[in-house]
């Protein structure tokens, strides 16, 4: 389901429908807004206007709806910055991240982009935490510009945990799985 | 009449309809997805909307986000871009039920055209010249489908008719293999198109893609203005485009062209079109009709002087065309390379953070774009991020104003395909003209294998 945020940028002139500027929101405002998201098809629906910002969601709003508005703000703490080379997962060999800290074993993205963790929405995830994997399989699919990349086990090992959730927006080099 | 335009897409062609709008004194609404919301144009259009999430499905494909947006914003027009919506024609049906008027063509002719085996009926009848074969679907009887395919002569091309653009066909090169592919391909087109509908037409070997850019009123009217050449591709994807057409013969050019204006003028056409065609050994193939406005269309503005986009709005608002085929000149030779967030060997997507951006200029030299330094190319929407076209009195003019352009041409933070096409401009047979469409990928599987 969609939202619709409506924004009005420095240029907008005064006459545009179906608000006129001002300070604040009035209670008439803030009236026809609901009525309008009421009769639309729409989830939800956000309103700034002098800095005040309005948010209206209907009860049936959508579970992802919520997670990606998350996802657009998220920060992540991963090192940035193009993959280091063209392996799909690296395992305990690559030694600490940190200096002096040794992290454990961590797939990490190699590339910046939407991470699937099934093979379509209502299929089996890829991999479970716990599960042992073989080397060549697949853990997960990072979908970049429509080309879809499959990052794969370097060697035989078990997942331990995973990271990230499908439909995340992941980093280079951010971590996606814990192996053991 | 509308005096406010929803532009319905994003990245470089939202930042060139903006411009167009503008140019003629309309309102703009940008309609932009949560990623898109610190793009340069949607800072510059008088109002913005967000219409949903990054992912094209929840926002720019999102039919009832973009009438509701429109409605809220008072925008009275949507105009679709290339790509999303721009050739749905159950999309045009509910815009114009909202009282709006969509930039494009009517929804009869939308469906016409993405039906393959209608249009080519449509486009026999308008006398424009097709690729031998039958403009009717192929029968069931596998007696009756191996005659036909003798018939048009061996290899032949099996064809979803819910297809185009590259998808949904297969080369038979002998009659052994004209079932199975038939039935894969009936199969395939079952599944992608939801249309198990398939035809035969006689395989090219060789052929360049030429095509023919029009323009059409809704009181009858109609014009074509020039040609392009598209032979440069890679899986189907255009790499670089030029105008006009190099080493083909002028009148034939002009009767062809005339041919398709004819055929809009027959079908009702309004707005900006372009017919797509095989060229082979002297002769125009017609392949299929693109009812929107195409990414390529710089270089057609920069060989006639037409702003293309402008006219597409002038036509949308029901205005005469005021230009006449007299009127449309062919000067000089004009050729775009689309720059893509991409790696330039491995042809992986590279979205990402520029952090370095500098952009060529000068005389004949034209950047669209909507990125800069700072911007994130965001992964949810295809590689490309600006359209490098030059414009030169010859084509060995422009080659060289191209070559200097991509010399300039920087960005960092992010792969680019401007090595490639820095390699591209160097190649020999690119720069004596008129290579097929299978130019490239020879080219690159020569590259690969040294």
């Amino acid at each position: 389901m969609p939202a619709v945020t409506r924004s009005r940028n420095a240029s907008a002139t005064q006459e545009n429908p179906p608000f006129a500027g001002g300070a604040g929101m009035n209670q008439e405002q803030i009236r026809t807004l609901i009525d309008a998201l009421a009769a639309s098809e729409l989830s939800q629906l956000e309103y700034s206007e002098d800095g005040c910002t309005l948010r209206l969601v209907k009860q049936s709003a959508s579970a992802s709806l919520a997670r990606a508005g998350q996802v657009a703000g998220g920060a992540c703490a991963a090192p940035q910055g193009p993959a280091n080379d063209r392996s799909d997962a690296r395992g305990a060999s690559d030694g600490p991240r940190d200096a002096g800290v040794a992290g454990p074993a961590e797939c990490l993205a190699p590339l910046y982009g939407v991470i699937h963790l099934q093979p379509s929405p209502g299929e089996p995830l890829f991999v479970q935490p716990g599960q042992p994997v073989a080397a060549g399989q697949t853990l997960c699919v990072i979908e970049a510009m429509k080309v879809f990349n499959e990052v794969r086990a370097e060697a035989d090992m078990t997942i331990v945990e995973v990271l990230v959730r499908s439909g995340d927006e992941v980093e280079a080099g951010q971590p996606l799985f814990r192996l053991g | 009449m509308f005096d406010t335009v929803l532009i319905a897409n994003r990245g470089e062609i939202a930042l060139r309809i903006l411009r167009a709008c503008q140019g003629l004194g309309l309102k703009t609404v940008v309609a932009h997805s949560d990623v898109d919301r610190d793009a340069v144009y949607v800072g510059q259009a008088d109002q913005a909307l967000c219409i949903g999430p990054a992912s094209p499905g929840l926002s720019y494909l999102n039919q009832s986000a973009l009438l509701y947006a429109a409605e809220v914003s008072g925008a009275q027009a949507i105009h679709p871009g290339y790509g999303f919506l721009s050739e749905n024609a159950g999309f045009v049906e509910k815009v114009e039920q909202a009282g709006l008027r969509f930039v494009g063509p009517s929804a009869a002719c939308i469906r016409v055209m993405g039906d393959k085996v209608a249009a080519k009926r449509a486009m026999r009848r308008a006398g424009v010249p097709c690729v031998p074969g039958p403009d009717d679907g192929l029968p069931d009887d596998p007696q009756a489908v191996r005659a036909l395919a003798r018939e048009v002569g061996y290899p032949v091309i099996v064809k979803a008719a819910g297809g185009g653009g590259g998808r949904g066909m297969r080369v038979v090169r002998e009659e052994a293999e004209l079932l199975e592919a038939l039935a894969l391909t009936r199969e395939e087109a079952r599944r992608a198109f939801g249309n198990p509908e398939v035809y035969i037409e006689k395989f090219l070997l060789h052929p360049r893609h030429v095509e023919i850019q029009v323009l059409a009123d809704s009181h009858g009217q109609a014009i074509w203005l020039g040609s392009r050449d598209c032979s440069l591709q890679r899986r189907h994807q255009k790499v670089i485009e030029e105008a006009p057409a190099p080493g083909i013969d002028e009148a034939l050019i002009a009767a062809v062209g005339e041919s398709c204006a004819a055929a809009c003028r027959q079908i009702g056409y309004c707005g900006v079109g372009t017919f797509e065609f095989l060229y082979e050994k002297g002769a125009f193939y017609f392949i299929e009709m693109n009812t929107r406005l195409q990414v390529e269309h710089p270089v057609t503005e920069m060989t006639t002087g037409i702003d293309i986009v402008q006219q597409q709005l002038r036509m949308a608002r029901g205005e005469r065309l005021a230009i006449t085929q007299a009127d449309v000149p062919c000067a000089g030779h004009s050729i775009e390379c689309r720059i893509n967030a991409e790696d330039p060997d491995s042809f992986a997507p590279s979205p990402g953070r520029i952090t370095g951006w500098r952009v060529p200029g000068g005389f004949g030299v034209r950047f669209d774009s909507h990125a800069g330094v700072g911007y994130r190319v965001p992964p949810y929407y295809d590689s490309m991020i600006g359209k490098l076209i030059v414009h030169g009195a010859s084509r060995e003019d422009a080659l060289d104003r191209m070559r200097l352009a991509l010399s300039e041409l920087q960005v960092e933070g992010i792969a680019t395909n401007v090595p490639l096409h820095r390699a591209l401009l160097q190649d020999d047979g690119f720069a004596t003209g008129g290579v097929d469409i299978h130019h490239l990928e020879r080219w690159l599987q020569r590259r690969s294998t040294p």
